[in-house]
């Protein structure tokens, strides 16, 4: 019952959409594949869709091809970032529209849009048109015609992009119990936010420049990034990485000491390394390095604070709403135990949740 | 940069009206100049009407206007001096990036040096300085919205900038990039600006100030930390923050403000009411090993990732509320867990607003 | 000021107003006159000026020493009817595969495809007219209404396929692909989602349709003779040495008439918000 795709490619004009993507989608899971705008995610969803072709690759479904497959018989449901929704048809008869083409008869199919409908909460709003609801209700009219069918495969691509935060917030909440009961569905979101991948997936896939970098279990690919590109893209704001040398038991940035070497770090080889520290690892403090405000951002309950230290540039993630004038000069201070190293290239060479001495497996 | 003075402006698009149903009650505030202002709140609160009387689009059915202390209120649009930004990017598609931004200087017949000199400063705090020659409907509409912004900054002699939904159209991926430049821009070449917007994010990331409306009124105007430390309603609390705050209905026995059957002790003075709800940030809320003052047992109900936090939800007395803890200090081991609730953190409502003043002389 | 701007304003509206109106009214008073009305200069006024007669309107309807313009009339409904129909129907499914599918034989693409359907009506229809000619002699179709409905057809099918290009690129494509993804094939997408938000892109292309079609006249005069007359044809046949101008007044009014209750039946449509298909 699985949803295999191997090396699907597609380059259009010279740039890779897709590059050698292999992933092994299982029912009953629900698969977040995140990554930066472009990076492929919503290309790889609408192979899987059948709406897109690639020029090499294989995709199977329950072991048999299934790139041949049209899309109107591939049992795929999906949602766009989008709202889209038929315009010309009433929210009922929208999400009726994929039962009756499937031919279910009369009364079934005026239960079971009833029941999806009381399920996104849009009873009284079913006999209005997309156009007179809001872009909430629009997506939640969307997401019911995609559950209404229990279709074998749920697509969503990036759903709550384009809604306010709170609305993104509450439909976050509601999402995984409406998807829960989806029996053995194969169901894959897309997000840019890696908020939204740790919460809502069984399986988290990193998306980068049409491959797919490292694939895992939420909080391992969080605590435990097999690159510096992952690094970035599973935090907001991106994990700081800069590079520094191991000398003496210290950490320095040029000729900057920022810290000392933590017990997780300990038996490295002094030498030049990439690091990663997350923006909450990061504290303003009443004394430490001297660096300069550049830019202040909020975000929902946290205060993004970029700063620049001796031309690196940091960004710190402080609890609460703070009012913090641009150009002001603070201290910050780094927290050396939630130190990640990577090597020149990139990979990850020891991690916080890794204990000194133990290298990376992967 | 003019200051801007609303003095007891109210607005009704249906004569007659009583002045409870009109758009925009009455009102009075100052909009200090080289301020930024967001105007926030959900469709139909008043936030785009307000707007309209600032741009001189509606002439408010009562109340005076002042720019600076001169009254504008009678005064068109473009006898105003205000720069707009519209949801969708308003440019010249048949001209250059610098014919765009030249244009407002040419219809005011300033000499071509001195429109040079603006223009290309303008363009370099835009970052556009290296694409003056291109046509301007190849730009995205990101740029496009720069633009839109830059012609209302060229002028030297702008009262104030004035932006509805200037985001609308741009990709959500883009938004962060495109609001960081424009509160560069802003600050580098700080006009009074006043910022419409229905995003909380953009509102509190944005402005120095923020106004959250709601049914006509505005129902907070603050510093963003001002509104996330005292919301002055329960609708801002939940308005602002993510999560959101939590609120959790106490009862009083005597002087004491009790909670699930133990004191609740607040840095403020509570009034006596029938029905009295206490707010708290999950930042606030604590987890700690021992029973002291202000801790209260709890069950946990579930558990949300987000990555730095997971987010408890707890039952407290009946009440569910959300809690934040740092990744690293784990998910509980247990099903109960005790909570502190800082005295200093907890704030008072009643009948959904904020119901003291912060002690005069708090001991902490 | 502004005072003067609105005398101005007005003035100029009038005069325009009056410039468009005027033949109109004038073809109106002219078929109720008769020989003595039309004589001795312009008059305006019925009843104080001259006496209005019915003479023009009986005459178009087969009266004494008129002509018959009913039967033309109904050819040329039967014409621009049918011809409507069928341009709309293949216009839309031209436009949808052009607005859809990326065609590319050599170096010719789709917007090459377009401009060729346009071009057609860029050529004057003279350099249209002999090959015309020949191909309804060929197929034996000259001077019959089939063989006019081909012709009508290849004149309103290029305007069909550019208001209906231009409107499906409006229609966000994932409409259809949703409607794949819900089961439809790629004809039963087109059927069910896209046609039924596009009436308001049907209903200006059956407008230009009528239009150009009811009022062709060059092609019908040129590749017709004896057994098939159409209205435009029929009224310019009243043109005599001396004109019976009621009668050429009343026939033009009549021909006129179907079109105009169309733009009103539209524009009621239209105004009343009854389109739907409102896609943002």
């Amino acid at each position: 019952m699985t949803l295999d795709a191997t090396d699907l490619s597609l380059t259009v004009d010279g740039v890779d959409h897709l590059k050698d993507v292999t992933a092994s989608f299982q029912p009953g899971r629900l698969h977040t594949v995140i990554g930066r705008t472009l990076a492929g995610k919503s290309t790889l969803l609408r192979v899987l869709a059948g709406l897109q072709r690639v020029d090499s690759g294989s995709l199977t479904r329950h072991g048999a091809d299934f790139l041949t497959t049209p899309v109107w018989r591939r049992d795929t449901a999906m949602v766009y970032q989008q709202f889209i929704n038929y315009p010309h048809l009433t929210v009922f008869d929208n999400v009726a529209f994929p039962l009756k083409r499937a031919g279910v008869a009369r009364d079934e199919i005026r239960r079971r849009v009833q029941e999806s409908l009381a399920r996104v909460g849009l009873t009284e709003f079913r006999r209005r048109r997309p156009s007179q609801l809001s872009g909430g209700q629009q997506q939640r009219v969307a997401l019911a015609r995609a559950l209404v069918r229990g279709a074998g495969i749920l697509l969503l691509d990036e759903p709550f992009a384009n809604l306010d935060y709170k609305l993104r917030e509450q439909l976050r909440e509601e999402f995984k119990t409406l998807f829960s009961d989806q029996g053995d569905a194969v169901v894959i979101y897309t997000t840019t936010e890696p908020a939204e991948a740790m919460m809502l997936g069984d399986v988290v896939l990193v998306m980068h420049e049409g491959r797919i970098i490292q694939t895992g279990p939420p909080g391992e690919v969080y605590d435990r990034p097999a690159t510096t590109t992952v690094a970035r893209i599973i935090n907001d704001p991106p994990m700081n990485i800069f590079t520094g040398r191991i000398a003496g038991g210290r950490i320095a940035v040029d000729d900057l000491q920022v810290t000392r070497v933590p017990a997780h770090l300990a038996d490295l080889p002094d030498g030049t390394y990439q690091f990663g520290l997350r923006a909450p690892d990061i504290a303003l403090a009443s004394a430490g390095l001297q660096a300069e405000v550049t830019f202040v951002e909020i975000s929902g309950s946290e205060t993004f604070v970029h700063l620049a230290l001796s031309g690196t540039g940091f960004v710190v993630q402080i609890d609460g709403v703070h009012d913090i004038a641009l150009g002001d000069r603070v201290s910050m201070r780094l927290r050396p135990e939630r130190l990640f190293a990577f090597d020149h290239s990139g990979a990850l060479v020891r991690s916080p949740s890794s204990g000194p001495g133990s290298p990376e497996g992967r | 940069m003019a200051q801007i003075d609303i003095v007891d402006v109210g607005h009704t698009y249906t004569a007659g009206a009583e002045q409870e149903r009109w758009a925009l009650k009455p009102m009075r505030l100052t909009l200090e100049a080289a301020r930024t202002y967001a105007l926030v709140g959900p469709s139909g609160c008043g936030k785009t009407t307000l707007l309209n009387i600032l741009s001189g689009l509606v002439k408010p059915a009562q109340g005076r206007l002042l720019f600076d202390g001169s009254d504008v209120t009678a005064l068109p649009t473009k006898a105003r001096n205000i720069a707009q930004v519209f949801q969708f990017p308003v440019i010249y598609h048949s001209m250059t990036v610098y014919e765009n931004l030249a244009f407002p200087l040419r219809c005011r017949r300033w000499d071509k040096a001195r429109i040079e000199a603006r223009v290309h400063q303008v363009a370099e705090a835009l970052g556009l300085d290296h694409r003056l020659r291109q046509p301007a409907r190849r730009l995205t509409a990101d740029d496009k919205q720069l633009i839109s912004l830059g012609r209302g900054l060229v002028r030297d002699d702008v009262a104030a900038v004035l932006m509805d939904e200037p985001l609308t159209v741009i990709d959500p991926q883009l938004k962060l990039s495109l609001r960081r430049r424009i509160r560069e821009i802003t600050e580098q070449f700080r006009p009074t600006v006043v910022y419409v917007t229905h995003d909380q994010y953009e509102a509190m990331s944005f402005a120095q100030e923020v106004l959250v409306m709601k049914d006509g009124r505005v129902i907070q105007q603050g510093t963003p930390e001002q509104l996330f430390e005292a919301p002055a309603s329960t609708y801002v609390g939940y308005f602002i923050g993510s999560p959101a705050m939590n609120f959790l209905t106490v009862e009083r026995v005597g002087g004491q403000v009790t909670l699930a059957g133990r004191p609740l002790a607040m840095a403020w003075d509570v009034p006596d009411a029938p029905q009295i709800q206490v707010g708290v940030r999950p930042e606030y809320v604590k987890i700690v090993g021992e029973p002291a003052a202000n801790v209260f047992p709890t069950r946990v109900r579930g558990v949300r990732d987000h990555g730095p936090q997971r987010v408890l939800e707890v039952e407290l007395a009946g009440q569910l509320i959300k809690v934040k803890t740092p990744r690293e200090d784990g998910v509980p081991a247990t099903g109960q867990i005790l909570v502190e609730l800082p005295r200093a953190k907890v704030l008072p409502y009643v009948d959904g607003h904020l119901a003291t003043t912060p002690r005069a002389a708090d001991p902490e | 000021m502004s005072r003067l701007y609105a005398t101005f304003k007005y003035t100029l509206i009038s005069v325009w107003a009056g410039f468009v109106v005027g033949p109109f009214m004038w073809a109106v008073l002219t078929s109720f006159k008769d020989a003595n009305g039309v004589q001795g200069g312009a008059t305006y006024l019925p009843w104080v000026q001259y006496e209005p007669t019915l003479t023009g309107w009986q005459n178009i309807f087969g009266g004494a020493g008129g002509v018959d313009v009913v039967r033309p009339f109904l050819n040329s409904a039967v014409i621009t009817l049918v011809a409507s129909i069928i341009s709309l129907a293949l216009g839309a499914l031209a436009a949808y595969g052009l607005s859809r599918y990326r065609f590319k034989i050599g170096f010719i693409a789709n917007s090459d495809i377009i401009f060729f359907f346009v071009s057609q009506r860029i050529m004057p229809p003279v350099v249209l007219v002999v090959p015309f000619f020949f191909l309804l002699q060929w197929a034996n179709l000259l001077d019959t209404i089939p063989g006019l409905v081909i012709v009508t057809v290849a004149l309103l099918l290029p305007i069909a396929v550019w208001v209906m290009v231009d409107f499906f690129n409006g229609i966000p494509r994932q409409i259809d692909e949703m409607a794949m993804l819900d089961g439809c094939g790629p004809f039963g997408a087109f059927v069910r989602a896209i046609l039924p938000n596009s009436v308001p892109g049907l209903t200006v292309a059956a407008m230009f349709c009528a239009v150009f079609g009811w009022n062709d006249f060059f092609f019908a005069f040129r590749l017709t003779f004896t057994e098939i007359q159409t209205l435009p044809q029929a009224v310019v046949a009243l043109n005599s040495s001396i004109p019976p101008w009621w009668t050429l007044s009343a026939a033009a009014l009549f021909g006129m008439s179907p079109l105009i209750l169309l733009a009103v039946w539209v524009e009621r449509y239209l105004s009343k918000g009854s389109l739907p298909g409102v896609i943002r």
